[in-house]
Protein backbone atom coordinates (compact mmCIF):
# COMPACT_ATOMS: atom_id res chain seq x y z
CA UNK A 1 0.00 0.00 0.00
CA UNK A 2 1.53 3.30 -1.01
CA UNK A 3 -0.03 6.70 -1.38
CA UNK A 4 -2.74 8.56 0.41
CA UNK A 5 -4.28 5.69 2.38
CA UNK A 6 -1.14 4.42 4.11
CA UNK A 7 -2.13 6.32 7.27
CA UNK A 8 -5.18 4.06 7.59
CA UNK A 9 -3.20 0.82 7.57
CA UNK A 10 -3.93 -1.56 10.46
CA UNK A 11 -1.23 -2.77 12.81
CA UNK A 12 -1.73 -6.32 11.54
CA UNK A 13 -1.21 -5.31 7.93
CA UNK A 14 1.70 -2.97 8.67
CA UNK A 15 3.34 -5.72 10.70
CA UNK A 16 2.94 -8.21 7.88
CA UNK A 17 4.38 -5.82 5.31
CA UNK A 18 7.29 -4.76 7.52
CA UNK A 19 8.20 -8.39 8.21
CA UNK A 20 8.26 -9.01 4.46
CA UNK A 21 10.31 -5.85 3.97
CA UNK A 22 7.57 -4.37 1.78
CA UNK A 23 7.00 -1.40 4.07
CA UNK A 24 9.60 0.91 5.54
CA UNK A 25 9.19 2.00 9.18
CA UNK A 26 10.77 5.29 8.14
CA UNK A 27 8.15 5.83 5.42
CA UNK A 28 5.33 4.81 7.75
CA UNK A 29 6.50 7.12 10.52
CA UNK A 30 6.92 10.03 8.14
CA UNK A 31 3.41 9.43 6.79
CA UNK A 32 1.93 9.88 10.26
CA UNK A 33 4.10 12.87 11.13
CA UNK A 34 3.04 14.63 7.93
CA UNK A 35 -0.62 13.83 8.52
CA UNK A 36 -0.44 15.10 12.09
CA UNK A 37 1.15 18.28 10.80
CA UNK A 38 -1.55 18.65 8.14
CA UNK A 39 -4.75 18.00 10.05
CA UNK A 40 -4.27 17.82 13.82
CA UNK A 41 -4.92 21.54 14.12
CA UNK A 42 -8.57 20.53 13.55
CA UNK A 43 -8.53 17.83 16.21
CA UNK A 44 -5.97 18.87 18.84
CA UNK A 45 -5.42 15.21 19.60
CA UNK A 46 -1.69 15.52 20.30
CA UNK A 47 -0.43 17.70 23.14
CA UNK A 48 3.26 16.80 22.66
CA UNK A 49 4.83 15.58 19.46
CA UNK A 50 8.14 13.66 19.56
CA UNK A 51 8.89 13.88 15.87
CA UNK A 52 12.69 13.79 15.94
CA UNK A 53 12.76 10.94 18.43
CA UNK A 54 10.27 9.09 16.23
CA UNK A 55 12.43 9.58 13.15
CA UNK A 56 15.51 8.32 15.00
CA UNK A 57 13.69 5.26 16.26
CA UNK A 58 12.21 4.57 12.83
CA UNK A 59 15.64 4.59 11.24
CA UNK A 60 16.95 2.26 13.95
CA UNK A 61 13.94 -0.05 13.56
CA UNK A 62 14.37 -0.16 9.82
CA UNK A 63 18.02 -1.11 10.13
CA UNK A 64 17.27 -3.80 12.68
CA UNK A 65 14.40 -5.29 10.70
CA UNK A 66 16.53 -5.40 7.57
CA UNK A 67 19.31 -7.07 9.54
CA UNK A 68 17.47 -9.49 11.81
CA UNK A 69 13.76 -9.29 11.02
CA UNK A 70 11.16 -7.82 13.40
CA UNK A 71 11.44 -8.53 17.10
CA UNK A 72 7.67 -8.21 17.65
CA UNK A 73 4.48 -7.48 15.67
CA UNK A 74 4.88 -3.83 16.69
CA UNK A 75 8.45 -3.43 15.50
CA UNK A 76 8.71 -0.33 13.34
CA UNK A 77 5.08 0.70 13.92
CA UNK A 78 4.20 4.11 15.39
CA UNK A 79 1.97 4.61 18.41
CA UNK A 80 0.95 7.38 20.78
CA UNK A 81 0.28 7.50 24.53
CA UNK A 82 -2.35 9.23 26.63
CA UNK A 83 -0.63 12.04 28.48
CA UNK A 84 -1.03 10.45 31.90
CA UNK A 85 1.42 7.69 30.97
CA UNK A 86 4.87 8.68 32.12
CA UNK A 87 7.64 8.86 29.55
CA UNK A 88 11.28 9.35 30.49
CA UNK A 89 12.55 12.72 29.34
CA UNK A 90 9.22 13.61 27.71
CA UNK A 91 6.79 15.97 29.40
CA UNK A 92 3.80 14.18 30.95
CA UNK A 93 1.18 16.69 32.03
CA UNK A 94 -2.15 14.93 32.63
CA UNK A 95 -3.51 18.00 30.73
CA UNK A 96 -3.07 19.90 34.01
CA UNK A 97 -1.44 23.22 34.83
CA UNK A 98 -0.28 21.45 37.99
CA UNK A 99 2.10 19.31 35.90
CA UNK A 100 2.95 21.80 33.17
CA UNK A 101 6.69 21.20 33.68
CA UNK A 102 6.61 17.56 34.76
CA UNK A 103 9.28 15.56 32.94
CA UNK A 104 9.49 12.01 34.33
CA UNK A 105 12.80 10.24 34.68
CA UNK A 106 11.33 6.78 34.05
CA UNK A 107 8.97 5.23 31.54
CA UNK A 108 5.74 3.69 32.76
CA UNK A 109 5.76 -0.08 32.45
CA UNK A 110 3.47 -0.01 29.41
CA UNK A 111 5.72 2.55 27.74
CA UNK A 112 8.76 0.36 28.47
CA UNK A 113 7.04 -2.64 26.93
CA UNK A 114 5.99 -0.84 23.75
CA UNK A 115 9.48 0.57 23.36
CA UNK A 116 11.09 -2.82 23.95
CA UNK A 117 8.80 -4.27 21.29
CA UNK A 118 10.27 -1.81 18.79
CA UNK A 119 7.26 0.52 18.59
CA UNK A 120 7.85 4.15 17.63
CA UNK A 121 6.43 6.81 19.93
CA UNK A 122 4.91 9.70 17.97
CA UNK A 123 3.86 11.73 20.99
CA UNK A 124 1.44 12.22 23.84
CA UNK A 125 -2.28 12.67 23.41
CA UNK A 126 -4.94 14.83 25.01
CA UNK A 127 -6.85 13.62 28.03
CA UNK A 128 -9.34 15.06 30.45
CA UNK A 129 -7.44 16.59 33.38
CA UNK A 130 -5.98 13.70 35.40
CA UNK A 131 -8.29 11.47 33.36
CA UNK A 132 -11.29 12.76 35.30
CA UNK A 133 -12.27 16.39 34.75
CA UNK A 134 -13.54 17.50 31.35
CA UNK A 135 -14.06 18.48 28.69
CA UNK A 136 -12.30 21.65 29.83
CA UNK A 137 -11.14 24.86 28.24
CA UNK A 138 -9.34 26.12 31.36
CA UNK A 139 -6.71 23.36 31.58
CA UNK A 140 -3.18 23.24 30.15
CA UNK A 141 -4.42 22.33 26.66
CA UNK A 142 -7.78 22.64 24.91
CA UNK A 143 -9.95 19.53 24.52
CA UNK A 144 -9.62 17.22 21.52
CA UNK A 145 -12.23 17.09 18.76
CA UNK A 146 -13.96 14.16 17.07
CA UNK A 147 -12.60 13.27 13.60
CA UNK A 148 -16.04 12.20 12.35
CA UNK A 149 -17.21 15.75 12.94
CA UNK A 150 -14.87 18.20 14.66
CA UNK A 151 -17.87 20.04 16.11
CA UNK A 152 -18.49 16.94 18.20
CA UNK A 153 -16.54 15.65 21.21
CA UNK A 154 -14.46 12.44 21.22
CA UNK A 155 -15.64 11.59 24.76
CA UNK A 156 -13.14 11.16 27.56
CA UNK A 157 -10.90 10.76 29.15
CA UNK A 158 -8.64 9.11 26.54
CA UNK A 159 -9.94 11.75 24.12
CA UNK A 160 -6.86 12.43 22.02
CA UNK A 161 -6.01 8.73 21.80
CA UNK A 162 -9.41 7.86 20.33
CA UNK A 163 -9.36 10.81 17.94
CA UNK A 164 -5.80 10.13 16.76
CA UNK A 165 -6.44 6.49 15.85
CA UNK A 166 -9.74 7.20 14.10
CA UNK A 167 -8.20 10.06 12.10
CA UNK A 168 -5.26 7.98 10.91
CA UNK A 169 -2.70 9.92 12.95
CA UNK A 170 -1.45 6.73 14.60
CA UNK A 171 -2.50 3.08 14.35
CA UNK A 172 -2.05 2.29 18.03
CA UNK A 173 -2.39 3.91 21.41
CA UNK A 174 -2.68 3.17 25.10
CA UNK A 175 -5.29 4.78 27.34
CA UNK A 176 -6.69 4.31 30.80
CA UNK A 177 -10.19 3.46 31.99
CA UNK A 178 -11.55 4.10 35.49
CA UNK A 179 -15.24 4.34 34.62
CA UNK A 180 -15.23 4.11 30.82
CA UNK A 181 -12.32 6.26 29.66
CA UNK A 182 -11.02 3.81 27.05
CA UNK A 183 -14.40 2.54 25.87
CA UNK A 184 -16.08 5.96 25.73
CA UNK A 185 -13.55 7.53 23.33
CA UNK A 186 -13.32 4.29 21.33
CA UNK A 187 -17.11 4.40 20.94
CA UNK A 188 -17.27 8.11 20.14
CA UNK A 189 -14.52 7.78 17.54
CA UNK A 190 -15.70 4.52 15.96
CA UNK A 191 -12.70 2.38 16.89
CA UNK A 192 -11.98 -0.58 19.17
CA UNK A 193 -10.89 -0.10 22.77
CA UNK A 194 -10.41 -2.66 25.52
CA UNK A 195 -10.57 -2.21 29.25
CA UNK A 196 -8.72 -5.38 30.16
CA UNK A 197 -9.41 -7.44 33.26
CA UNK A 198 -8.32 -5.50 36.36
CA UNK A 199 -4.67 -6.24 37.03
CA UNK A 200 -3.84 -7.65 33.59
CA UNK A 201 -1.85 -4.57 32.52
CA UNK A 202 0.49 -2.79 34.93
CA UNK A 203 -0.54 0.66 36.10
CA UNK A 204 2.94 1.50 37.39
CA UNK A 205 4.05 4.85 36.04
CA UNK A 206 0.54 5.83 34.97
CA UNK A 207 -0.70 8.87 36.89
CA UNK A 208 -3.56 7.64 39.07
CA UNK A 209 -7.20 8.58 38.85
CA UNK A 210 -8.67 6.13 41.38
CA UNK A 211 -6.34 3.32 42.42
CA UNK A 212 -9.02 0.73 43.05
CA UNK A 213 -10.70 1.10 39.64
CA UNK A 214 -7.88 2.20 37.30
CA UNK A 215 -7.23 0.01 34.27
CA UNK A 216 -4.71 0.55 31.45
CA UNK A 217 -5.45 -0.78 27.98
CA UNK A 218 -5.17 -0.47 24.21
CA UNK A 219 -7.19 1.33 21.52
CA UNK A 220 -6.83 0.67 17.79
CA UNK A 221 -8.92 0.46 14.62
CA UNK A 222 -9.79 -3.24 15.00
CA UNK A 223 -10.14 -5.83 17.74
CA UNK A 224 -7.32 -7.76 16.10
CA UNK A 225 -5.02 -4.76 16.50
CA UNK A 226 -6.14 -4.38 20.12
CA UNK A 227 -5.23 -8.05 20.66
CA UNK A 228 -1.76 -7.45 19.21
CA UNK A 229 -1.22 -4.54 21.58
CA UNK A 230 -2.60 -6.39 24.60
CA UNK A 231 -0.20 -9.28 23.94
CA UNK A 232 2.65 -6.78 24.25
CA UNK A 233 1.54 -4.76 27.28
CA UNK A 234 -0.14 -7.43 29.46
CA UNK A 235 1.84 -9.21 32.13
CA UNK A 236 2.41 -9.50 35.85
CA UNK A 237 4.19 -6.61 37.54
CA UNK A 238 5.11 -7.44 41.14
CA UNK A 239 5.67 -3.75 41.87
CA UNK A 240 2.04 -2.90 41.05
CA UNK A 241 -0.08 -4.07 44.03
CA UNK A 242 -3.09 -4.41 41.74
CA UNK A 243 -1.27 -6.56 39.20
CA UNK A 244 -2.54 -10.09 38.67
CA UNK A 245 -0.06 -12.97 38.64
CA UNK A 246 -1.33 -14.69 35.51
CA UNK A 247 0.75 -16.11 32.64
CA UNK A 248 1.42 -13.92 29.62
CA UNK A 249 -0.30 -15.10 26.46
CA UNK A 250 -0.85 -14.34 22.81
CA UNK A 251 -4.28 -12.70 22.58
CA UNK A 252 -4.32 -13.00 18.79
CA UNK A 253 -4.36 -16.81 18.97
CA UNK A 254 -7.85 -18.14 18.27
CA UNK A 255 -9.28 -14.85 17.07
CA UNK A 256 -10.76 -16.62 14.03
CA UNK A 257 -12.46 -19.41 16.01
CA UNK A 258 -15.89 -17.76 15.81
CA UNK A 259 -18.56 -17.41 18.48
CA UNK A 260 -20.93 -20.28 17.70
CA UNK A 261 -22.27 -21.75 20.91
CA UNK A 262 -21.35 -18.86 23.17
CA UNK A 263 -24.05 -17.73 25.58
CA UNK A 264 -24.62 -13.98 25.53
CA UNK A 265 -26.51 -12.10 28.25
CA UNK A 266 -28.28 -8.77 27.74
CA UNK A 267 -29.13 -6.62 30.79
CA UNK A 268 -32.43 -5.40 29.41
CA UNK A 269 -33.56 -3.76 32.65
CA UNK A 270 -30.56 -1.42 32.49
CA UNK A 271 -31.30 -0.52 28.88
CA UNK A 272 -35.09 -0.26 29.09
CA UNK A 273 -35.83 0.90 32.62
CA UNK A 274 -32.82 2.38 34.42
CA UNK A 275 -31.20 4.30 31.56
CA UNK A 276 -33.36 3.83 28.47
CA UNK A 277 -31.66 3.96 25.09
CA UNK A 278 -32.72 6.36 22.38
CA UNK A 279 -34.73 4.68 19.62
CA UNK A 280 -31.83 4.99 17.18
CA UNK A 281 -29.32 3.41 19.56
CA UNK A 282 -31.79 0.66 20.44
CA UNK A 283 -32.27 -0.09 16.77
CA UNK A 284 -28.52 -0.31 16.20
CA UNK A 285 -28.13 -2.56 19.24
CA UNK A 286 -30.92 -4.87 18.06
CA UNK A 287 -29.13 -5.18 14.71
CA UNK A 288 -25.87 -6.08 16.46
CA UNK A 289 -27.65 -8.73 18.52
CA UNK A 290 -29.07 -10.19 15.31
CA UNK A 291 -25.53 -10.51 13.94
CA UNK A 292 -24.44 -12.39 17.06
CA UNK A 293 -27.48 -14.65 16.75
CA UNK A 294 -26.72 -15.32 13.09
CA UNK A 295 -23.14 -16.19 14.02
CA UNK A 296 -24.41 -18.91 16.33
CA UNK A 297 -24.53 -17.24 19.75
CA UNK A 298 -27.40 -17.87 22.13
CA UNK A 299 -28.92 -14.61 23.41
CA UNK A 300 -30.68 -14.48 26.78
CA UNK A 301 -31.79 -11.82 29.26
CA UNK A 302 -29.77 -11.37 32.45
CA UNK A 303 -30.40 -9.26 35.50
CA UNK A 304 -27.30 -7.87 37.18
CA UNK A 305 -27.76 -5.57 40.20
CA UNK A 306 -29.02 -2.03 39.51
CA UNK A 307 -26.65 0.02 37.37
CA UNK A 308 -27.17 2.95 39.74
CA UNK A 309 -25.55 1.02 42.57
CA UNK A 310 -22.43 0.31 40.50
CA UNK A 311 -22.21 4.00 39.66
CA UNK A 312 -22.78 5.19 43.23
CA UNK A 313 -20.18 2.88 44.78
CA UNK A 314 -17.56 3.69 42.16
CA UNK A 315 -18.07 7.45 42.30
CA UNK A 316 -17.90 7.63 46.10
CA UNK A 317 -14.72 5.55 46.12
CA UNK A 318 -13.26 7.62 43.30
CA UNK A 319 -14.01 10.95 44.99
CA UNK A 320 -12.33 9.80 48.18
CA UNK A 321 -9.27 8.40 46.42
CA UNK A 322 -8.94 11.39 44.08
CA UNK A 323 -9.18 13.76 47.02
CA UNK A 324 -6.47 11.87 48.87
CA UNK A 325 -4.22 12.18 45.80
CA UNK A 326 -4.86 15.89 45.22
CA UNK A 327 -5.49 17.16 48.76
CA UNK A 328 -2.29 19.12 49.08
CA UNK A 329 -2.76 20.91 45.77
CA UNK A 330 -6.42 21.61 46.53
CA UNK A 331 -5.37 23.32 49.73
CA UNK A 332 -2.36 25.19 48.44
CA UNK A 333 -3.01 26.05 44.79
CA UNK A 334 -6.64 25.28 43.94
CA UNK A 335 -6.61 27.86 41.16
CA UNK A 336 -4.38 25.62 39.04
CA UNK A 337 -7.10 22.97 38.72
CA UNK A 338 -9.57 23.14 35.90
CA UNK A 339 -13.03 23.93 37.18
CA UNK A 340 -14.36 20.52 36.19
CA UNK A 341 -11.77 18.42 38.01
CA UNK A 342 -11.87 20.60 41.14
CA UNK A 343 -15.67 20.37 41.29
CA UNK A 344 -15.62 16.59 40.85
CA UNK A 345 -13.14 15.85 43.64
CA UNK A 346 -13.43 18.58 46.24
CA UNK A 347 -16.34 16.99 48.12
CA UNK A 348 -14.20 13.89 48.51
CA UNK A 349 -12.62 15.64 51.48
CA UNK A 350 -15.94 15.45 53.30
CA UNK A 351 -16.48 11.71 52.87
CA UNK A 352 -16.34 9.94 56.21
CA UNK A 353 -14.19 6.84 56.65
CA UNK A 354 -17.27 4.70 57.31
CA UNK A 355 -18.82 5.82 54.03
CA UNK A 356 -15.67 4.92 52.09
CA UNK A 357 -15.58 1.49 53.75
CA UNK A 358 -19.28 1.03 53.08
CA UNK A 359 -18.76 1.87 49.39
CA UNK A 360 -16.00 -0.75 49.34
CA UNK A 361 -18.40 -3.30 50.85
CA UNK A 362 -20.95 -2.49 48.17
CA UNK A 363 -18.23 -2.89 45.56
CA UNK A 364 -17.45 -6.34 46.92
CA UNK A 365 -21.14 -7.33 46.80
CA UNK A 366 -21.43 -6.07 43.23
CA UNK A 367 -18.26 -7.82 42.12
CA UNK A 368 -19.52 -11.10 43.59
CA UNK A 369 -22.87 -10.65 41.86
CA UNK A 370 -21.18 -9.88 38.56
CA UNK A 371 -18.90 -12.94 38.70
CA UNK A 372 -21.84 -15.14 39.70
CA UNK A 373 -23.75 -13.88 36.69
CA UNK A 374 -20.82 -14.70 34.44
CA UNK A 375 -20.98 -18.34 35.52
CA UNK A 376 -24.21 -18.52 33.49
CA UNK A 377 -23.04 -16.65 30.37
CA UNK A 378 -19.87 -16.26 28.33
CA UNK A 379 -20.40 -12.62 27.32
CA UNK A 380 -22.60 -9.67 28.13
CA UNK A 381 -23.63 -7.28 25.34
CA UNK A 382 -24.91 -3.74 25.62
CA UNK A 383 -24.30 -0.43 23.88
CA UNK A 384 -21.18 1.43 25.01
CA UNK A 385 -23.21 4.63 25.13
CA UNK A 386 -25.06 7.09 22.92
CA UNK A 387 -23.21 8.61 19.92
CA UNK A 388 -21.04 11.63 20.70
CA UNK A 389 -22.77 14.98 20.89
CA UNK A 390 -21.49 18.51 20.30
CA UNK A 391 -18.23 19.56 21.94
CA UNK A 392 -19.44 22.16 24.38
CA UNK A 393 -19.21 22.79 28.12
CA UNK A 394 -21.19 20.33 30.22
CA UNK A 395 -22.40 20.65 33.78
CA UNK A 396 -19.62 19.38 36.02
CA UNK A 397 -22.24 17.43 37.95
CA UNK A 398 -23.05 15.37 34.85
CA UNK A 399 -20.43 12.90 36.02
CA UNK A 400 -22.53 12.26 39.13
CA UNK A 401 -25.95 12.22 37.49
CA UNK A 402 -25.42 10.73 34.03
CA UNK A 403 -25.93 7.01 33.48
CA UNK A 404 -22.86 4.99 32.59
CA UNK A 405 -23.12 1.64 30.84
CA UNK A 406 -19.36 1.17 31.19
CA UNK A 407 -18.72 1.66 34.93
CA UNK A 408 -20.18 -1.69 36.11
CA UNK A 409 -17.24 -3.49 34.50
CA UNK A 410 -14.73 -1.28 36.32
CA UNK A 411 -16.44 -2.18 39.57
CA UNK A 412 -16.43 -5.90 38.71
CA UNK A 413 -13.01 -5.80 37.08
CA UNK A 414 -14.31 -7.71 34.05
CA UNK A 415 -12.82 -7.20 30.58
CA UNK A 416 -15.00 -5.01 28.33
CA UNK A 417 -14.41 -4.09 24.70
CA UNK A 418 -16.01 -1.30 22.66
CA UNK A 419 -16.36 -1.96 18.92
CA UNK A 420 -17.94 0.14 16.20
CA UNK A 421 -21.47 -1.12 15.45
CA UNK A 422 -22.66 1.31 12.79
CA UNK A 423 -23.42 4.96 12.37
CA UNK A 424 -26.24 7.24 13.49
CA UNK A 425 -28.19 9.28 10.96
CA UNK A 426 -25.91 12.25 11.67
CA UNK A 427 -22.85 10.20 10.75
CA UNK A 428 -21.51 9.71 14.27
CA UNK A 429 -20.38 6.20 15.22
CA UNK A 430 -22.45 3.78 17.28
CA UNK A 431 -20.72 1.28 19.54
CA UNK A 432 -21.29 -2.14 20.99
CA UNK A 433 -19.80 -3.13 24.35
CA UNK A 434 -18.74 -6.76 24.81
CA UNK A 435 -17.92 -7.79 28.38
CA UNK A 436 -16.60 -11.13 29.55
CA UNK A 437 -15.47 -13.26 32.44
CA UNK A 438 -12.41 -12.27 34.45
CA UNK A 439 -9.24 -13.01 32.45
CA UNK A 440 -11.33 -14.11 29.46
CA UNK A 441 -10.04 -11.10 27.51
CA UNK A 442 -9.22 -13.42 24.62
CA UNK A 443 -12.87 -14.49 24.30
CA UNK A 444 -14.01 -10.87 24.38
CA UNK A 445 -11.53 -9.97 21.65
CA UNK A 446 -12.56 -13.02 19.60
CA UNK A 447 -16.18 -11.88 19.77
CA UNK A 448 -15.20 -8.35 18.73
CA UNK A 449 -13.10 -9.63 15.84
CA UNK A 450 -15.84 -12.00 14.69
CA UNK A 451 -18.42 -9.21 14.78
CA UNK A 452 -16.16 -6.76 12.92
CA UNK A 453 -15.43 -9.36 10.25
CA UNK A 454 -19.14 -10.03 9.75
CA UNK A 455 -20.12 -6.36 9.43
CA UNK A 456 -19.06 -3.57 7.04
CA UNK A 457 -18.21 -0.92 9.63
CA UNK A 458 -14.40 -1.27 9.46
CA UNK A 459 -14.35 -0.11 5.84
CA UNK A 460 -15.63 3.39 6.62
CA UNK A 461 -13.22 6.12 7.70
CA UNK A 462 -13.65 9.76 8.68
CA UNK A 463 -12.86 12.28 5.97
CA UNK A 464 -10.50 15.03 7.04
CA UNK A 465 -8.75 17.37 4.66
CA UNK A 466 -6.11 19.94 5.47
CA UNK A 467 -7.70 23.32 6.04
CA UNK A 468 -6.82 25.96 3.43
CA UNK A 469 -3.82 28.02 4.43
CA UNK A 470 -4.48 31.58 5.50
CA UNK A 471 -3.50 34.06 2.82
CA UNK A 472 -0.47 36.09 3.79
CA UNK A 473 -0.72 39.80 3.01
CA UNK B 1 -37.37 8.89 54.43
CA UNK B 2 -34.10 10.43 53.21
CA UNK B 3 -32.16 12.56 55.68
CA UNK B 4 -32.39 16.33 55.41
CA UNK B 5 -29.68 17.70 53.10
CA UNK B 6 -26.80 19.41 54.85
CA UNK B 7 -27.04 23.18 55.08
CA UNK B 8 -24.31 25.54 53.87
CA UNK B 9 -23.33 26.13 57.50
CA UNK B 10 -23.02 22.40 58.15
CA UNK B 11 -20.93 21.94 55.01
CA UNK B 12 -18.74 24.84 56.13
CA UNK B 13 -18.08 22.99 59.40
CA UNK B 14 -17.22 19.79 57.54
CA UNK B 15 -14.90 21.72 55.22
CA UNK B 16 -13.20 23.37 58.18
CA UNK B 17 -12.63 19.97 59.82
CA UNK B 18 -11.15 18.74 56.55
CA UNK B 19 -8.77 21.70 56.54
CA UNK B 20 -10.28 23.23 53.43
CA UNK B 21 -10.16 27.02 53.51
CA UNK B 22 -12.05 27.90 50.36
CA UNK B 23 -12.87 31.17 48.68
CA UNK B 24 -16.51 31.93 47.97
CA UNK B 25 -16.48 30.53 44.44
CA UNK B 26 -14.85 27.26 45.41
CA UNK B 27 -17.10 26.93 48.46
CA UNK B 28 -20.15 27.27 46.22
CA UNK B 29 -18.73 24.44 44.10
CA UNK B 30 -18.26 22.33 47.22
CA UNK B 31 -21.84 22.90 48.35
CA UNK B 32 -23.22 21.93 44.97
CA UNK B 33 -21.00 18.84 44.63
CA UNK B 34 -21.73 17.74 48.19
CA UNK B 35 -25.45 17.72 47.40
CA UNK B 36 -24.83 15.09 44.73
CA UNK B 37 -22.50 13.14 47.02
CA UNK B 38 -25.12 13.04 49.78
CA UNK B 39 -27.61 11.45 47.39
CA UNK B 40 -25.11 8.76 46.42
CA UNK B 41 -24.19 8.11 50.04
CA UNK B 42 -27.86 7.78 50.94
CA UNK B 43 -28.29 5.04 48.37
CA UNK B 44 -25.41 2.85 49.59
CA UNK B 45 -25.89 3.08 53.36
CA UNK B 46 -27.36 -0.05 54.93
CA UNK B 47 -26.97 -2.21 58.02
CA UNK B 48 -23.98 -4.54 57.91
CA UNK B 49 -22.78 -7.45 60.01
CA UNK B 50 -19.63 -7.18 62.13
CA UNK B 51 -17.70 -9.44 59.76
CA UNK B 52 -18.71 -7.73 56.53
CA UNK B 53 -15.34 -7.00 54.92
CA UNK B 54 -14.88 -4.41 52.22
CA UNK B 55 -13.30 -5.03 48.81
CA UNK B 56 -9.86 -3.84 49.81
CA UNK B 57 -8.75 -6.50 52.26
CA UNK B 58 -4.99 -6.56 52.79
CA UNK B 59 -2.99 -9.17 50.84
CA UNK B 60 0.52 -9.06 52.34
CA UNK B 61 2.17 -10.97 49.50
CA UNK B 62 1.34 -8.04 47.24
CA UNK B 63 3.95 -6.02 49.09
CA UNK B 64 7.00 -8.24 48.95
CA UNK B 65 10.18 -6.41 47.88
CA UNK B 66 10.57 -6.36 44.11
CA UNK B 67 13.99 -4.77 43.63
Amino acid sequence: MAGPELHFITIAEASRRISQRELSPVELTETYLQRISAIDNQLMSFVTLTAELARQRARAAEAEVMRNGPRSPLHGIPYCLKDIIETAGIRTTAQSKLLADHVPTKDAVVAQKLSAAGGILLGKTATWEFAHGGPSWDTLFPPAHNPWNPDHHPAGSSSGSGAAVAAGLAPATIGSDTGGSIRGPAAACGIAGLKPTYGLVSRRGVLPNCFSHDHVGPLAWTSQDVAILLSIVAGHDPADPGSADVPAKDYTAGLDAGIAGLVVGVPWHWLEEEAPLTAETRSGFDAALAVFRDLGAEIRAVEPPPMQLFNDAKKIIAMAELYSIHENDLKTRPELFGDSLRYRIIAGGLIRADDYVQAMRVRRDLAIAMQKLFTTIDLMLLPTGEPAGKLEPVRHSSLFTGPSYTTPFNVGGNPALAVCSGFAANGMPQSLQIAGRLFDDAVVLRAGHTYETATPWRSRRPILNPQPKQAVA
Amino acid sequence: MPPTPATRDEIAVLALRAGLELGAEHFDQLVDAYGHLEQMLGRIRSARSYADEPAHVFVPTKFLPTE
